[in-house]
């Protein structure tokens, strides 16, 4: 079973993230309700990790770091998904929507 | 003493700031005293250095020379350092920016609002304008250069006319723009030849066994680079100048700036621009000076002619020096693009010159303002009959303007002249026309205001008082002295010429 | 004796002390302005009198002194004076007519409140004009004639009220430099070539062959371009008549007698230079010669006294410039005779008109008449110029104008010669029809003239003595002017020529006189008995040929339509590209400004384009930036 996973070249797993990111950034830069931008983002975190595992084993200096950062990332992606729908939460409770172009305070 | 001359004219005007921030600023007529006499001082220190200079000495004169700081570039340290000197080209400069500096500060009694804050500007303008005829080396020159651009911008913003936001922003920007391509230029010729130093750059230049021009050297600067740097020189220099069609700024700043800004403007300010040219565009690249003398010769015959065709339709007297000053820069630009040595002290008369007659000519439209509170030449007229001193003084300057021998702009048209009929006869031939159309344009514009039936309104102007009376006797005299006994001045450039023709093979 | 040409220098500064003293205490003066510049042309004049006395000493040289002025890239330019045969005698000339004009207007600007400023003027050109005379190079010359260009335009705009005036003033002064900036190129183009601006250095060079043909003709054209500009010769001519609107006796010393004499002057004082030029010599003959008729034909027709003597000016030089550029030796000797005996008849014409004008208070002849009975000085006076610029003898007139007419014959001109001959008698008619309409027949006027003041009369009285003698210097059978005048010359100064040209010159000018009597005084003749016939040719000579109009069409018209076009592309153009950068920056600005929208996906979008650009870039470039 790893025998055969480690056949598949390194491209096609680049490949997977990159569609995988592709498709969180459109989502993440398009969806105007913002859990959908939350699960974009998310998407876009795994497409990293697939980036980063898939360089620890077929990288140019072949190692652990790469899957270590990957359980990193997913730790910190969980933190900041509750960090993020907690705010949703706070917003919706004040200003009753989470449509995403309803808030351009920043630019107030 | 007598070396730290310079850094005393430089730092006098500092005096006048110093004891200015102490004057309360309610007390108009203590505060405009104090401006007048802060710009004695220099003027009397470059009186000194005149007599001080040495006419058969090449080379800077009074060099005052200190360590200022250092830069670590890669693995070695460039030391900058503070240098003054002047030499015959700089020396008339200094000389006409302290004597501007002076008659524009008397002229600036007719300012009305915030005298202190004015006079504060105007002496850190000063500064800038003095040092950057007396730098020796690209940074400080930067540096003075931008130190009379920007009390400049707020002396027309605050004290200018209706419009004076917009002509302060057009003269800011515009001439930032120069700036800009000038500091690219000095940048790229501190990295090349790892100096700044002028007169070091220009033997590291020039010198055939430096490593900068043998054809194998890693440090070579191709012709294309100092085709490309001598080009941006021009540009930069030729907003300041202003030649066509770089001129429009100077246009909206006439408009709408005090009368004292557009003296200095006029008088010292675009002849940076002609001396930077010479000092450093055909100081540093001779070698292109030359292959585009022809081209320069163009531009200058391009802004003698379309200057004095549009100063011939203009219906404002100050729009009509305006255009008059882009038509008598192109005579600086003829004598330098004539490539020999009495092209070269044409130029410099014609600096020297122009910048003593328009101040004075933009004086007289100023004294005319204030008592007739118009510049529009068919409402004026007649005035030679209710102030004929005012009258006959503006004739005179126009009779200067358009090169009446026997007055500074004849000797600087003659020889300028002089020097491109033998380079390019038929570029001078056609601008022989700017000879004419100049008198027909100073002419109509003079004569439109002075002579004529008086009109009811203009029977009870006032004649000129004695405070208006110094700048016109001072700038006139300056004038005259020039035209009967050019030697003053002629004497001065020699010994640079010498040094600087050589060069460019004239 | 010795001293005396070495003092010379003096010459010109005499009037120049008197303008700087009368600047310095201003109005004030009032008249002692006058007597101050009476005092200095007369000390002028002693002094140039002597010297040119000393010139008919055996062996008197010419004398050439320089001093340094200031050095052009290496090369010393000097100033100086030289006194020559030719300026010892323009000297007297000037400083004569001058003296006398300063006496004269002490009585004609009487009353007038700017008389100091006028005595200013007066003594500035003056000054100029000794300075002309006496300068030893082109280039000193050449500050000397715009000097006097700028008296000139000064006095002529005197009376700066007047809108006429003020366009006549500027008119000279434009037209004037037109010719000037030939002048201006041919000094620096002969500098370039020979090396100096002294006129014997020039001479030399050209005598040793340095300068080629080519370049001889055009400096030599060029330089009669500035003579053209200043003796009002045709096509520059159109500033003179104009210039009247001056004072008259400015008309008088200025725009008779002695400045517009200095194109001619120019001419003779270079002639070295034009006699190594055929070409040269012919277009100076030919342009001469038509100015003579052209300028007479104008002269006919014209109502304003002083435009009628501007037009005979015009004329008389341009048969100066004829025998100069005609004639050889003979015709230079004989312009200057002629240049001579003109300043003394013209500049007396000028004044008896002046005095004339001062007693009817018009300048239009037909509003005067019967002037005769009241003003008999000034009616004799004016009848002895008359009968000198038409030749008569034995006035003064006849001699020059004889000498002229000789001296064209002999070099065979023909064509020429029957110009000048058909001048002689316009000349004839046209300045008897100014004396008969003036001076006789009923007065219009309503008022009694009266005779001018004895200040008046008397310059006028010398002038008048001088325009019967002056002619006596230089007789066929003595030409003590002649001889003297091209000493140490070569060429051929001898005149053989048939006795019948001097009957049928005088016989011409008997015609004019006669017809100008019928026509105007006996009025046997109705007076539009020939205007009434081809009346497209009296309306071609009253206006002048049309020929301002012309120029305004053709040039000052075309001139200020260019400048109003150009103003439009540097207004809209230049400008405009100004304008267009400064509106495109901030146009940009304003798209990113509106980026800035507070939308978090939006800023996401720029960041990914951003990025994408970045990637895209390096791509192309091949990795990293170096």
């Amino acid at each position: 079973m790893s025998e055969a996973l480690s056949q598949v070249p390194l491209t096609s797993y680049l490949l997977v993230g990159l569609i995988l990111f592709s498709v969180g950034l459109y989502g993440a830069l398009t969806k105007r309700n913002a859990v959908i931008v939350l699960l974009s983002i998310e998407l876009m975190l795994n497409a990293v990790n697939i980036n980063l595992v898939a360089f620890a084993k077929h990288g140019l200096y072949p190692g652990i770091t790469g899957q270590i950062f990957s359980l990193f990332t997913i730790t910190i992606a969980a933190a900041e998904v509750a960090v993020g729908v907690a705010i949703l939460m706070a917003l919706y409770r004040n200003r009753g929507t989470v449509q995403v172009d309803k808030m351009d305070l920043m630019k107030r | 003493m007598i070396e730290k001359l310079l850094t005393l004219i430089l730092l006098s005007p500092l005096l006048g700031i110093l004891v200015l921030a102490f004057t309360p600023r309610y007390r108009a007529g203590t505060v405009k005293l104090i401006g007048i006499l802060a710009t004695l001082i220099p003027l009397l220190l470059s009186f000194v250095m005149y007599v001080q200079f040495d006419l058969n000495a090449e080379g800077m004169q009074l060099v005052h020379r200190a360590d200022w700081f250092q830069i670590p570039i890669q693995d070695s340290v460039v030391k900058i350092a503070y240098e003054v000197g002047v030499d015959g080209l700089s020396m008339p400069m200094v000389l006409l920016a302290s004597v501007i500096a002076t008659l524009g500060a008397v002229a600036s009694i007719a300012i009305q609002k915030r005298w202190k804050e004015y006079f504060i500007l105007y002496l850190i303008m000063e500064i800038g304008l003095l040092g950057v005829f007396m730098s020796l080396n690209l940074f400080m020159f930067f540096i003075f250069f931008e130190l009379a651009l920007i009390p400049m911008f707020f002396l027309i913003a605050i004290w200018g006319y209706l419009d004076r936001e917009k002509a302060a922003m057009k003269f800011l920007i515009y001439n930032g723009v120069g700036s800009g391509i000038l500091l690219i230029t000095f940048v790229a010729l501190f990295i090349k030849t790892g100096s700044l130093n002028m007169a070091e750059i220009m033997t590291r230049l020039s010198d055939p066994m430096s490593p900068f021009n043998l054809p194998d050297s890693p440090y070579l600067i191709s012709e294309g680079l100092r085709t490309g740097l001598f080009l941006a020189l021009l540009i930069a220099f030729g907003i300041k100048m202003p030649f066509v069609p770089l001129h429009t700024w100077m246009l909206k700043s006439y408009q709408e700036s005090p009368i004292p800004m557009i003296m200095i403007s006029s008088g010292v300010m675009i002849k940076m621009g002609a001396y930077g040219l010479i000092r450093l565009g055909v100081g540093f690249f001779p070698q292109q000076a030359v292959e585009l003398a022809q081209w320069i010769g163009v531009l200058g015959l391009v802004s003698i002619l379309y200057g004095a065709v549009l100063a011939l339709v203009q219906k404002d007297l100050k729009m009509v020096l305006a255009y008059s000053s882009v038509s008598h820069m192109g005579i600086v630009l003829l004598g330098i693009a004539s490539m020999n040595a009495t092209g070269f002290q044409g130029a410099i008369f014609q600096m020297v010159s122009h910048g003593l007659v328009a101040a004075l000519l933009i004086f007289m439209v100023g004294v005319i303002y204030e008592r007739t509170k118009t510049t529009v030449i068919s409402e004026l007229g007649g005035l030679a009959k209710s102030a004929p001193f005012i009258s006959g003084v503006l004739l005179t300057a126009a009779l200067a303007s358009l090169g009446l021998p026997g007055m500074s702009g004849f000797i600087s048209e003659f020889q300028a002249f002089l020097g491109l009929f033998r380079a390019e006869p038929v570029l001078a031939a056609i601008g022989t026309l700017g000879i004419i159309l100049t008198a027909v344009y100073m002419l109509r514009a003079v004569l439109a205001t002075t002579f004529g039936p008086t009109p009811e309104k203009w029977q009870d102007v006032v004649d000129a008082r004695p405070v208006e009376v110094i700048p016109m006797a001072v700038l006139l005299g300056f004038v005259i002295l020039i035209g009967i006994y050019p030697a003053v001045l002629g004497d001065v450039v020699q010994g640079t010429l010498q040094n600087l023709v050589p060069r460019i093979g004239g | 004796m010795d001293q005396m040409v070495e003092n010379a220098w003096l010459i010109p500064l005499f009037p120049l002390a008197a303008f700087v003293i009368m600047v310095a205490f201003g109005r004030q003066l009032k008249t002692t302005a006058a007597y101050i510049g009476i005092l200095a042309t007369l000390a002028s004049f002693v002094l140039a009198l002597f010297t040119f006395l000393e010139r008919f000493q055996e062996g008197a040289e010419t004398f050439y002194q320089p001093v340094h002025w200031f050095s052009i890239a290496g090369f010393d330019v000097t100033m100086g004076y030289e006194v020559t045969q030719l300026n010892a005698l323009m000297l007297v000339i000037v400083s004569l007519v001058s003296m006398l004009v300063h006496i004269y207007s002490l009585g004609y600007m009487h009353g007038d409140d700017r008389l100091p400023v006028f005595y200013q003027y007066l003594a500035l050109f003056t000054f100029s004009m000794l300075g002309l005379v006496i300068s030893p190079n082109l280039l000193q010359l050449y500050i000397f004639w715009e000097l006097v260009g700028v008296c000139s335009f000064l006095l002529v705009g005197f009376y700066f009220y007047k809108p006429e005036a003020r366009a006549a003033a500027k008119k000279a002064f434009i037209v004037t430099r037109i010719g000037d900036v030939g002048l201006f190129i041919a000094i620096i183009l002969l500098f370039w070539w020979t090396g100096s601006f002294v006129y014997n250095d020039i001479f030399n060079a050209v005598e040793n062959g340095v300068l080629e043909p080519w370049q001889i003709t055009l400096a030599a054209i060029l330089i009669f371009i500035g003579a053209v500009g200043k003796s009002g010769q045709f096509p520059l001519h159109t500033w003179l008549p104009d210039a009247m609107e001056g004072p008259t006796p400015v008309s008088a010393l200025i725009h008779a007698a002695t400045m517009v004499a200095a194109g001619v002057y120019l001419v003779a004082a270079t002639f070295d230079l034009f006699a190594a030029s055929p070409t040269a010599l012919n277009v100076v003959a030919y342009i001469g010669g038509f100015t003579a008729i052209f300028a007479a034909s104008i002269g006919l027709t014209q109502r304003d006294i002083k435009r009628v003597l501007a037009y005979s000016t015009v004329s008389q030089l341009g048969y100066m410039m004829l025998a100069l550029g005609a004639a050889g030796l003979i015709g230079y000797a004989a312009g200057i005779f002629h240049l001579m005996t003109h300043a003394f008849f013209k500049a007396l014409l000028f004044l008896a008109a002046g005095s004339v004008i001062h007693a009817a208070h018009t300048q239009n002849i037909f509003e005067m008449g019967g002037m005769w009975k009241n003003m008999k000085v000034t009616g004799w006076l004016f009848l002895i110029g008359c009968l000198a610029i038409a030749g008569i003898p034995p006035f003064s007139g006849f001699w020059s104008k004889e000498e002229i007419l000789l001296s064209v014959y002999h070099a065979g001109r023909m064509d020429l010669f029957w110009i000048a001959v058909l001048a002689a008698f316009f000349t004839a008619f046209y300045m008897f029809r100014l004396f008969f309409v003036t001076f006789t027949g009923e007065s219009n006027l309503n008022h009694k003239p009266e005779e001018s003041p004895v200040v008046m009369t008397l310059p006028m009285i010398v002038l008048g003595v001088l325009a019967v003698v002056a002619g006596f210097i230089n007789t066929p059978w003595n030409p003590v002017l002649g001889e003297w005048l091209t000493y140490g010359m070569e060429g051929e100064l001898h005149v053989e020529a048939p006795a019948w040209i001097s009957v049928v010159t005088v016989l011409f000018s008997l015609a004019g006189i006669g017809l100008a009597w019928m026509m105007y005084n006996k009025k046997s003749l109705s007076r539009d008995w020939l205007s009434g016939r081809v009346p497209a040719l009296y309306q071609l000579s009253y206006n002048k040929y049309y020929i301002d109009e012309l120029y305004d069409t053709v040039f000052v018209r075309p001139l200020r339509g260019i400048g109003i076009i150009v103003n439009w592309i540097d207004d809209y153009v230049v400008d405009g590209a100004v304008r267009l950068t400064g509106r495109i920056t901030d146009s940009v600005a304003g798209l990113g400004a509106r980026m800035q929208n507070g939308q978090i996906q939006t800023y996401g979008l720029v960041t990914v384009v951003g990025l994408v650009l970045l990637i895209v870039g390096l791509t192309v470039a091949g990795g990293y930036y170096k």
